[in-house]
């Protein structure tokens, strides 16, 4: 039984005391066993669906032959809030839909809306802004990473990537004063600018994180359970990924070199990466199939470093200055409609916003990452067994505040 | 010493006696002064009564310590304390934690069986204290003394399964029954293994019976007659390997612990249960952990014998109570050292998936067992014989 | 690709269904009302044939929008008489962006539905059916997503009026 799952076992199995023949030449008899298909609840209260989610699965014994996911269970409005609420106070509540990379939809929303204002960004606010979108890439990958390793009931490196995720905390809350909702990079600039220390602060756990860094891929990545348990598993083509419209890491692990910091370049990284200063990893199927659970995981752990690379090029290259622009208190934003795909740790997140020319937003659209990755366990998890499951929802890594808004 | 044949056939030709000769509490209760009314017949019901008393305090304090060590040790490696608030470095968190079990709501789920969801924690829990009798805590003090103990050890502990199975099917929860499932198939896969790897040390042993085991590895300072040396059966090590894997599936440990995986089936068979009931299952956990690590110490690592056994011997002569506080103190600390080992694992290593486990079972340790077997009856016969230090 | 390349290339093919293109200028400086339109430039394109648009322009090898990056409905006032749908669409290949809007009436809110086209439209058009009240035409799975199954009405419509209350809990 070395050949997956998904190998030994269609969805529909026909089941007769005749002998089968299977894609790998091996001979499988399967006798005449009525067995009955089990629907069983996967959520919303499960340890594995990282928050309240629910997977209605039909599982044949140990095989899912089926899933349906169910959402909406942490539905909170966001949309219907940003139609009701001014500019600036539509800002808290970005941070509350991917709690995990809050940093990242404030700069995705302010720079919507400074598309449609046409103001200039001094340039330190940019460092700033490049630096805490990244530091948060990381905390953001150290969680899914993490609990990856929980899913495949490794306890303890994700209390090791806590110990990180702990500093990096610290770190923006000495900049900003909260640890999770940060409201922190505002439209126009930054909110304020980072306290004395604070740069060299980062440059010290750049440093210690490397080391670490290298202790995580010891620990989990090329651990043997860790490899059997992810190669091979939840196997998306690229034509399935791009079928689904997947983004981030989910369709760099399936092996096509897209990265909007690369690609569509925003703010700053045009210029680092005319710099060569990052890579984009980029999923090899080195262990297994290409664009496996292992691939996933790999380009998210490699990212890290790369975040890394991109923290100490601000680093090395900023300068003081202002952090905001000339902003009134009361946004009139400028009639007209723009959408912003930024490079969230998660994929592709996208700020679609409609103005009238008033205070209050005619629309704002969030196109979530997670929302659009999680569309695509439809596909891949009938055939798995049920411990692939896990291994296939947890390498999509999808933060349920998103998903449902 | 006898060939492999000739041991099956001699322990299988001498009745196992439960109330083996030398009961050091069947001999203390006679020598004590009773009235004239009492019947002789009380002394060994007298000699049982204590003896499943002291049974019941070793399980359950070996739980408790086994849980805080747990905690402490899973602590450590993910750079935190564990308990700390209760007691010196929380060592009374047990206490406290077996008192809010205690108190806790004793809940039976509208569907379930209420019979089978009843008794399944008991039979499970009396499943490992019959092993538990078996086990001798030193060489004067043992409860029974039975000739064919790896046997019983091996058979009592396997009904553990059924109350497990009892207690996924009576929960009528589907994940309940899919730790239940996965309980009876890992069970019984890793059992074949188990006991042949086992019979490799019984063939150099020429024994079943623990003690006599211990006994026979005395000498050389305490540990160099160990059964685990390479001068003793260079198969020995990879036997015990495969005994450790065997029991870390046996005892639902991680990597293996698929029946109760937290992350897929919530908590497996023990899904429904809370309270007394659920702690009756961790009893059982670490009591089957500590059985099987003495018996691994029986069997590989000299039992009773250690430099701190043979030095209290020689000063305070066989027999003597320091003689045996010795051996049971080697033989608790051993247990614990390999109840360390596993936890060492199980806080390090990821899951492995089920079809994994039944593939390593049957398709890699059953084979490699048999092949140890034969080879060390091969060495046994045909080797050890010749050697000038046998 | 620019967008006007990309929009030169849509006539090029004689795209199905495209109406014109809107693009942003500077307000009117003769006209103190006119405050002009900023952001992005999009495509306007005719609601039953969205499908079909969207399918020519992931095959044209030049536009090659391979992925759909984002699909919804926008209501834009309360008193106008359309909705409109925006999609996203993003070349992986090309690396250009297309922005497409396509208007269809509020009082018959119905078009065709694009998950032939592109599967990650699915999850999507049930978040604008369900939102605004639009019925995609052939859509495998008509249900709601994030709203629960028994909700009435369409919260994210202008005229949208809350419930008193749901299933005994009040609203207010």
């Amino acid at each position: 039984m070395t050949s997956t799952a998904q190998e030994t076992h269609e969805p529909t199995i026909t089941r007769s005391d005749e002998e089968v023949v299977l894609d790998s030449g091996e001979r499988e008899f399967m006798f005449d066993v009525r067995t009955q298909d089990m629907e069983v609840n996967f959520g919303p209260q499960h340890p594995a669906t990282h928050g309240v989610m629910r997977i209605l699965m039909r599982a044949d014994g140990e095989v899912c032959t089926g899933a349906q996911p169910h959402l909406g269970y942490l539905h909170r409005c966001a949309e219907k809030i940003g139609e009701n609420v001014e500019w600036l106070q539509y800002l808290p509540y970005t941070d509350r839909y991917d709690y995990l990379a809050a940093m990242n939809n404030n700069l995705g929303y302010s720079m919507a809306v400074e598309k449609l204002m046409g103001v200039e960004i001094p340039r330190r606010a940019l460092m700033i802004r490049t630096i805490c979108a990244e530091l948060n890439r990381i905390g953001s990958h150290l969680i899914a990473f993490g609990t990856y390793g929980l899913d495949l009931g490794a306890f303890t490196p994700f209390l090791y990537m806590f110990r990180e995720r702990e500093w990096m905390m610290a770190l923006f809350e000495k900049i900003c004063g909260a640890r999770l909702t940060y409201s922190y990079i505002r439209i126009g600039g930054v909110f304020n600018d980072a306290p004395p220390g604070w740069l060299s602060e980062v440059e010290r756990f750049c440093d210690t994180f490397e080391e670490k860094w290298k202790e995580y891929c010891d620990l989990l990545m090329v651990n043997h359970i860790f490899v059997k348990r992810t190669a091979d598993v939840g196997v998306i083509p690229v034509d399935m990924a791009l079928d689904f419209g997947l983004t981030g890491p989910m369709l760099r692990g399936s092996g096509v070199d897209f990265d909007l910091r690369k690609d569509m370049p925003y703010e700053l990284y045009d210029e680092i990466w005319k710099d060569k200063a990052f890579e984009i990893p980029v999923g090899t199927g080195e262990k297994g199939t290409l664009g496996d659970c292992w691939d996933r995981v790999y380009v998210r752990v490699m990212e890290m470093m790369e975040s890394i690379k991109i923290v100490r090029w601000c680093l090395a290259a900023i300068e003081p200055g202002p952090v905001i622009a000339d902003i009134p208190k009361t946004l009139r934003v400028p009639p007209g409609e723009a959408y912003v795909g930024i490079e969230n740790p998660r994929g592709e997140l996208g700020h679609y916003v409609v103005s009238d020319g008033g205070k209050v937003g005619v629309r704002v659209r969030v196109r979530g990452p997670s929302f659009v990755n999680l569309a695509v366990l439809e596909a891949i998890l009938p055939g798995a067994l049920i411990a692939d499951a896990i291994a296939i929802i947890g390498s999509t890594d999808i933060v349920v505040g998103e998903t449902d808004r | 010493m006898l060939t492999p044949i000739e041991v099956v056939e001699v322990a299988a030709a001498s009745p196992a006696s439960a109330q083996g000769g030398t009961n050091m509490l069947n001999e203390l209760l006679a020598k004590a002064p009773r009235p004239e009314f009492v019947p002789d017949w009380v002394v060994p019901l007298n000699a049982i009564l204590i003896g499943v008393g002291i049974l019941v305090a070793i399980v359950s304090l070996n739980a408790m310590f086994g849980t805080w060590l747990e905690r402490k040790v899973s602590g450590h490696i993910q750079c935190r304390y564990g308990p700390m608030r209760v007691g010196w470095h929380g060592w009374l968190q047990p206490l406290v934690d077996g008192v809010k079990l205690l108190l806790k709501e004793d809940m039976i789920p509208k569907g379930a069986d209420r019979v089978l969801y009843v008794i399944a924690p008991a039979l499970v829990l009396s499943s490992v204290l019959a092993a538990m009798t078996a086990f001798p805590l030193s060489r004067e003090f043992f409860f029974a003394d039975i000739d064919l103990g790896l046997f019983f050890i091996l058979a009592m502990t396997s009904t553990t399964t059924i109350g497990v199975v009892m207690a996924g099917w009576a929960s009528n929860s589907k994940w309940s029954l899919y730790g239940a499932m996965r309980e009876a198939a890992q069970v019984v896969a890793y059992e074949i293994p188990l006991g042949i790897s086992l019979l490799v040390p019984v063939m150099a042993a020429g024994t079943f019976n623990l003690i006599e085991v211990s006994d026979m590895q005395s000498g050389g300072f305490g540990v160099l007659n160990w059964l685990i040396w390479p001068w003793v059966n260079p198969l020995m090590l990879p036997a015990f390997l495969i005994f450790f894997v065997a029991i870390l599936a046996e005892t639902k440990r991680a990597p293996f612990d698929l029946p109760e995986a937290e992350s897929e089936l919530v908590a497996g068979f023990l899904t429904e249960y809370s309270g007394i009931r659920w702690s009756f299952f961790f009893m059982e956990e670490y009591a089957a952990m500590l059985l099987f690590c003495v018996v691994g110490s029986f069997f590989f690592f000299g039992g009773f014998e250690s430099p701190l056994t043979s030095a209290a011997g020689g000063m305070f002569g066989d027999g003597s109570v320091l003689h045996q506080l010795a051996a049971f103190t080697t033989i608790v600390v051993k247990g614990f050292a390999g109840i360390f080992l596993m936890m060492w694992l199980r806080w390090t290593l990821p899951r492995v998936r089920i079809d994994q486990i039944m593939t390593m079972g049957y398709k890699y340790l059953t084979p490699l067992a048999l092949l140890c077997v034969l080879l060390a009856g091969i060495w046994e016969v045909f080797l050890a014989p010749y050697l000038p230090w046998r | 690709m620019d967008f006007q390349g990309i929009h030169d290339r849509l006539q090029a093919i004689q795209a199905p269904g495209l109406q014109g293109a809107d693009e942003p200028r500077e307000p009117d400086p003769e006209n103190k009302k006119d405050k002009g339109r900023f952001g992005d430039p999009f495509v306007l394109v005719d609601a039953k044939l969205l499908p079909a648009f969207l399918q020519v322009c992931r095959d044209d090898e030049r536009l090659n929008m391979d992925l759909v990056a984002d699909f919804t409905a926008t209501d834009p006032a309360k008193d106008d008489e359309n909705l409109w749908i925006n999609v996203q669409l993003l070349s992986i290949g090309q690396k250009h962006r297309l922005a497409i809007k396509c208007m269809i009436p509020k009082a018959n809110a119905v078009m065709p539905t694009s998950v032939p086209v592109h599967r990650s439209c699915q999850w999507h058009e049930r978040e604008a059916a369900e939102m605004y009240g639009i019925t995609f035409e052939g859509h495998p799975d008509p249900r709601h997503i994030l709203l629960p199954d028994d909700w009435v009405g369409f919260p994210m419509r202008k005229d949208y009026e809350f419930p008193e209350e749901y299933h005994g809990i009040s609203c207010k």
